[in-house]
């Protein structure tokens, strides 16, 4: 006997990550996830993002980490809300350890989440957690073929942060062949060229992100 | 390693249906998977079988159908089949407002049961 179903296998993530949708709209507050390699540079962004952005918005930190605090404690100098999740060897996040967190948070009192997802290009890519937009980062130490080998992630993102970019001269990586990739893919996309290490073109990413929280409205998968 | 989480949460799916059927034994388990999502069949086989043991569905074949990407263009509506790796632009006019219709697929569509 065949019992047809035709389901979606994710379909209870999907659904708790529109719930958390719902609720973060309600309460106005936008949700960004962070999505790179293990060591692309994550947690660097955002002690530099919050380090500046801390003064104009009320920021808030979900870091996903599959064992450790070593994150949370680099980004506890900012004085802003963080809660930690460990996923015990899981390599990604889902919608429900975001929503079991959220009430950790005065929702009210914020203007932004941004979740460190773990250090994966492929699983997080699958999994909805409410965001209002995935951020893809990806560092020049990586080599340029991140975008044609994952492509989901670089389709779905809203913006790509091409990070290190101070060690382009020490390496291989071919920033044409990078870009052309990446235009294949997601012609539309904008890219910003950053290294958080000496600062440059991290303006022009605050400045990006700082517009994003104004329009809140933007309030889409 | 997502398979390994993909699998468990269709073990779920799979009983809850069988149980509403009152199966006792689950034989068959038909997917469809996208090649947009990354799900490499061998591994997600043996996250199944880990997920499925000493169950209903324990033993159960499971056939896995790869969906290739397909586009429509938004602007003049042609819908065709792309490689995993090829451009997402219209062939046809050339537009980039395109959206994916079909490639991204986690889908259980049916189990075989007694």
């Amino acid at each position: 006997m065949e019992i047809k179903i035709m389901k979606n296998i994710l379909d209870r993530n999907q659904n708790k990550a529109d719930e958390v949708r719902n609720l973060l709209k309600e309460k106005n507050v936008v949700m960004v996830n962070i999505i790179s390699s293990p060591g692309a540079g994550k947690t660097t962004l955002l002690e530099r993002t919050c380090e500046v952005l801390k003064n104009t918005f009320r920021i808030g930190v979900i870091e996903g980490d599959i064992t450790t605090d070593r994150d949370a404690i680099r980004l506890k100098k900012y004085d802003i809300p963080i809660v930690l999740i460990n996923t015990e060897g899981g390599c990604h996040l889902d919608s429900h350890s975001i929503s079991k967190v959220l009430p950790e948070f005065e929702l009210e009192n914020l203007d932004i989440i941004f979740i460190e997802n773990v250090g994966n290009l492929i699983c997080p890519s699958q999994f909805d957690l409410g965001e209002n937009f995935k951020l893809a980062l990806v560092s020049v130490a990586e080599g340029d073929d991140k975008p044609v080998k994952y492509p989901m992630l670089f389709r779905e993102a809203r913006l790509v942060l091409l990070n290190k970019i101070d060690l382009l001269p020490y390496t291989n990586f071919s920033f044409d062949n990078f870009y052309a990739d990446l235009q294949q893919i997601n012609p539309k996309i904008p890219l910003f060229q950053i290294s958080c290490t000496n600062g440059s073109g991290i303006e022009q990413w605050l400045k990006w992100i700082s517009a994003q929280i104004h329009s809140k409205s933007n309030h889409t998968a | 390693m997502h398979e390994i989480r993909i699998a468990q949460d269709m073990q779920k799916i799979i009983l809850e249906v069988a149980s509403e059927e009152n199966l006792n034994k689950i034989n068959t388990v038909n997917v469809q998977f996208g090649e947009m999502v990354h799900i490499v069949p061998d591994i997600f086989c043996f996250a199944f079988e880990e997920a499925s043991r000493n169950s209903l569905s324990e033993g159960a074949e499971l056939n896995i159908e790869i969906i290739p990407v397909k586009i429509r263009c938004i602007n003049c509506l042609k819908e065709y089949e792309i490689s995993r790796e090829g451009r997402f632009e219209c062939i046809n006019c050339g537009s980039v407002e395109i959206e994916i219709i079909r490639g991204k697929e986690l889908l259980i569509k049916s189990i075989e049961g007694e």
